[in-house]
């Protein structure tokens, strides 16, 4: 117990909660720009932590981590382009309300969602941690394989209109993870023999083209007047009975992100789809997903969020980052000479105690602070659309140039953009190839290191073991429910052309 | 299309600010992202590095296809006496034999080597293998299977020598970063592992010989791998400073001195003890000596083991 007051009290210290309002605030402002995403934040912040106390960088970094996860969704509501990959599915839903008028609720919902999936997530991690990570080590390759297989069946149905086209994509998205070296032997892969593509395609220039890029393509090649007006950003947060009455979303969303997160190489990106397509198939307002639903938003924001507390699972119970940004994180809890592993829950109980109660704090910022945040980002989107869009194209260049400081990025950025409007016109969903690009390696990687522990036996993946069994059991009855479902509504369709042909005799 | 016009105005004067912006400072190229093992350390070097110089520095992170493409930008800035790269082990002395690159070893002027690390061979502490002979027996059944961070890392290449040289019977699984090889380890998906200190110290690991050629303190019982009957195997996680060729004798000479200061300084060495991180500074000629031998030795282990290309 006195470790628990000591915790507090170094959390709630004026440097410690100075440094999480700047970097909550800042992180929600650059998770809001299109490209920069929070290893961007990350990046930006890291240099300035070397002076501090180990809590109080922690403190800046947990918030620029956790309101850029959160920022993300704004321009995705907005203007129709995440600002950090891990929004791209709140674009389903934000948009379409935005169309209709209905913005305020729309990052009312965002905003609430984030709250409570990054709340929640906090709350498993403290009384949950050793045994989730205790569980996410049985997670071997051969379970990740089974996971990402179900993950990517349940999101086929998210590509709205052709499935046809929705495959495409994300074949294509697929595709481009492929490129540069093989995973396995280190071989390059389709770079044509150019070095400069051996690094292969990084995911957040293709975001960037896919959404931003090609959302500023479309913008200008529009005529029509509605594309060319940004609605006024404001915030409504929803009342208490709303929220009661879509608790068990919220609830849904954060344990699925909180899940995924405790996974090693996963993310929020995919929490995000995997929930999004969970929601589709659960949501008893299932019918409207797609079309401004609020559902939708709370999918997508409360799993990217849980991801945030759920993260650090793997990170500090054993040590083991599971994503590029708790692995940044990892780095700066080093410098201060803190090293996460199995040890450090007896060894540092005092801080790692207080990095719970800053992701708490962080949270409360983060929706104290979506006001004004939202506020300035009225503001930006007030001025002339052309100043506006210059300034994402402006963002999405350096947000794609700044993760690997590659020059290459640019130009896949650029080609991505183009490619990505042709998509557009042709009425290709851009979706599926984000997902495509995000869990193509997992799948690819999972399933050729499961070869090499099996020793090429496939078979007996099924029978690895009882997390893996159980997983395909899923895929089973994932495959044959969709199968009998679409058989089924496609019978009933029949039914109903031969009694309307056989009511109303054709005319021709 | 007004708004077309506003904003290309707008793109263009962004577009001026960055020739504005360049002036004399020193970039030091870290080849992977920001965050990492290496970067934390080039970080801690940086501050005092540069005071040394007397100039202003930035580092600047270019990650990719194992480091390679970030030492490429190094190798390519010749004559540039405004540029460094901190540079890790593999990026040096394993990837140019293991694939086309446009650098060599021969693509650089050698400033100093900073740290070193040696590598133990570990397993489990939840196995039952307590020694290297035990380890060798019980693969004889079932091969084990070997984790490295990545294809053709230091990990992957300590491994295969062993295997090549004993009656070890192991193949090689590769992860994309320690991080996820002891999560594999820990679910016994893979039984051995090959790395430093660190990975050590926070798992739990039980080291069975150690790549060096001599016993390390701290780690008295863990025999060499030469004494237990294998050929001398000198596998070492180090990092160096290296700059471009085409630079004045009297700029290297400059870096040189620098390096050395920053090495003995008590600022890095505080750092290098809480990270774990063993100084082991060699000048500008025995580094370049040194990695000379490395890439041989290693393109050796990449032949017997049947990996290049």
């Amino acid at each position: 117990m006195d470790v628990i007051l000591a915790a507090v009290g170094d959390a709630f210290t004026w440097q410690a909660l100075l440094a999480i309002v700047i970097g909550t605030w800042a992180g929600i402002i650059i998770g809001g720009l299109p490209g920069l995403g929070s290893v961007v934040g990350l990046t930006i912040f890291l240099p300035f932590t070397f002076g501090m106390d180990v809590i109080t960088s922690m403190a800046l970094l947990i918030g620029v981590y956790c309101g850029s996860v959160y920022g993300g969704s704004i321009t995705a509501i907005l203007i129709n382009t995440p600002g950090t990959p891990q929004s791209a599915a709140t674009t389903f839903d934000g948009y379409p309300m935005t169309q209709q008028g209905r913005v305020d609720e729309a990052l009312g919902w965002a905003t609430f969602a984030s709250f409570f999936g990054g709340v929640l997530s906090c709350v498993l991690l403290i009384f949950c941690a050793p045994q989730l990570a205790k569980f996410a080590v049985n997670f071997g390759s051969i379970e990740v394989f089974a996971l990402v297989c179900l993950a990517m069946l349940c999101i086929v149905g998210i590509s709205r209109g052709s499935l046809l086209k929705g495959l495409v994509c994300g074949m294509m998205g697929f595709f481009f993870s492929m490129v540069g070296s093989d995973p396995i032997t280190g071989a390059d892969r389709f770079t044509f023999g150019t070095y400069a593509l051996s690094s292969g395609l990084d995911l957040i220039p293709v975001v960037v083209g896919a959404f931003a890029l090609s959302e500023v393509f479309v913008r200008f090649s529009s005529r029509d007047e509605e594309a060319t007006t940004i609605p006024e950003a404001r915030l409504r947060f929803p009342g208490l009975r709303d929220i009661g009455r879509r608790l068990i979303e919220l609830v849904r969303g954060s344990f699925i992100g909180s899940f995924v997160g405790a996974l090693p190489g996963t993310g929020a990106a995919a929490a995000a789809f995997i929930s999004y397509a969970a929601a589709q198939k659960l949501s008893p307002r299932r019918a409207n997903l797609g079309k401004g639903e609020p559902d939708g938003i709370i999918a997508s924001e409360s799993s990217n969020n849980a991801v945030t507390g759920s993260a650090f699972i793997p990170t500090l119970a054993l040590g083991i980052p599971g994503d590029v940004v708790t692995a940044m994180m990892m780095g700066a809890m080093v410098i201060h000479g803190i090293t996460p592993g199995v040890r450090l829950m007896q060894d540092q109980a005092q801080t790692v105690y207080a990095l719970f109660v800053v992701l708490i704090i962080v949270n409360v910022a983060m929706l104290v602070l979506s006001k004004p945040s939202i506020g300035l980002f009225r503001y930006l989107f007030k001025l002339p659309l052309g100043f506006v869009m210059g300034g994402i194209v402006m963002f999405s260049f350096i947000g794609a140039v700044s993760v690997r400081g590659n020059p290459l990025d640019l130009v896949v950025a650029a080609l991505t953009g183009i490619l990505a409007y042709v998509l557009r016109r042709g009425g290709y969903p851009l979706a599926p190839l984000v997902i495509g690009m995000v869990l193509g390696p997992a799948l690819e990687s999972s399933l050729r290191r499961g070869l090499l522990i099996s020793r090429g036996d496939f078979l007996s993946f099924f029978t690895h073991s009882g997390i893996a069994t159980t997983l395909f059991v899923l895929i089973g009855l994932f495959l044959i429910w969709t199968v009998t479902a679409g058989v089924l509504e496609w019978r009933a369709r029949a039914a109903t052309r031969r009694k309307a042909a056989s009511a109303q005799p054709v005319s021709e | 299309m007004k708004s077309l016009r506003y904003s290309l105005a707008a793109l263009a004067l962004i577009g001026t600010t960055h020739a504005a912006m360049a002036a004399d400072n020193l970039e030091i190229i870290v080849p992977f992202a920001a965050g990492g093992a290496t970067d934390i350390v080039a970080r801690s070097f940086e501050p005092t590095f540069s005071q040394q110089l007397g100039v202003t520095s930035v580092v600047r992170n270019v990650a990719g296809a194992s480091a390679t493409v970030g030492t490429a930008e190094v190798a390519n800035s010749e004559g540039n006496p405004n540029i460094i790269g901190y540079e890790p082990a593999g990026a040096l002395s394993i990837q140019p034999s293991l694939k086309k690159l446009p650098y060599g070893p021969d693509s650089f002027t050698y400033i100093c080597r900073t740290v070193s690390n040696p590598m133990f061979l570990m397993v489990s502490k939840s196995s039952d293998i307590t020694s290297f002979k035990q380890l060798v027996e019980e693969s004889q059944d079932q091969p084990f299977l070997y984790g490295s961070s990545g294809p053709g890392t230091l990990p992957h290449l300590a491994m295969a020598a062993t295997v090549v040289n004993s009656d070890l019977k192991a193949e090689h699984v590769p992860y994309s970063g320690s991080g996820p090889a002891m999560n594999a380890l820990a679910g016994n998906e893979i039984q051995i592992m090959a790395d430093t200190e660190t990975i050590l110290e926070n798992y739990d690991l039980r080291p069975l010989a150690v790549f060096a050629d001599h016993r390390v303190e701290g780690y008295d019982d863990v025999p060499t791998i030469e004494e237990l009957g294998l050929p001398a195997l000198d596998f070492s996680v180090w990092q160096g400073v290296v700059a471009p060729k085409g630079i004045s004798d009297e700029r290297a000479k400059q870096y040189a001195e620098a390096c050395k200061a920053t090495v003995e300084s008590d600022k890095f060495k505080t750092f290098a003890d809480k990270a774990k991180a063993n100084i082991a500074y060699l000048g500008p000629d025995d580094f370049k000596a040194f990695v000379q031998k490395r890439f041989e030795a290693n393109k050796q282990v990449l032949e017997d083991a049947g990996l290049t290309q």
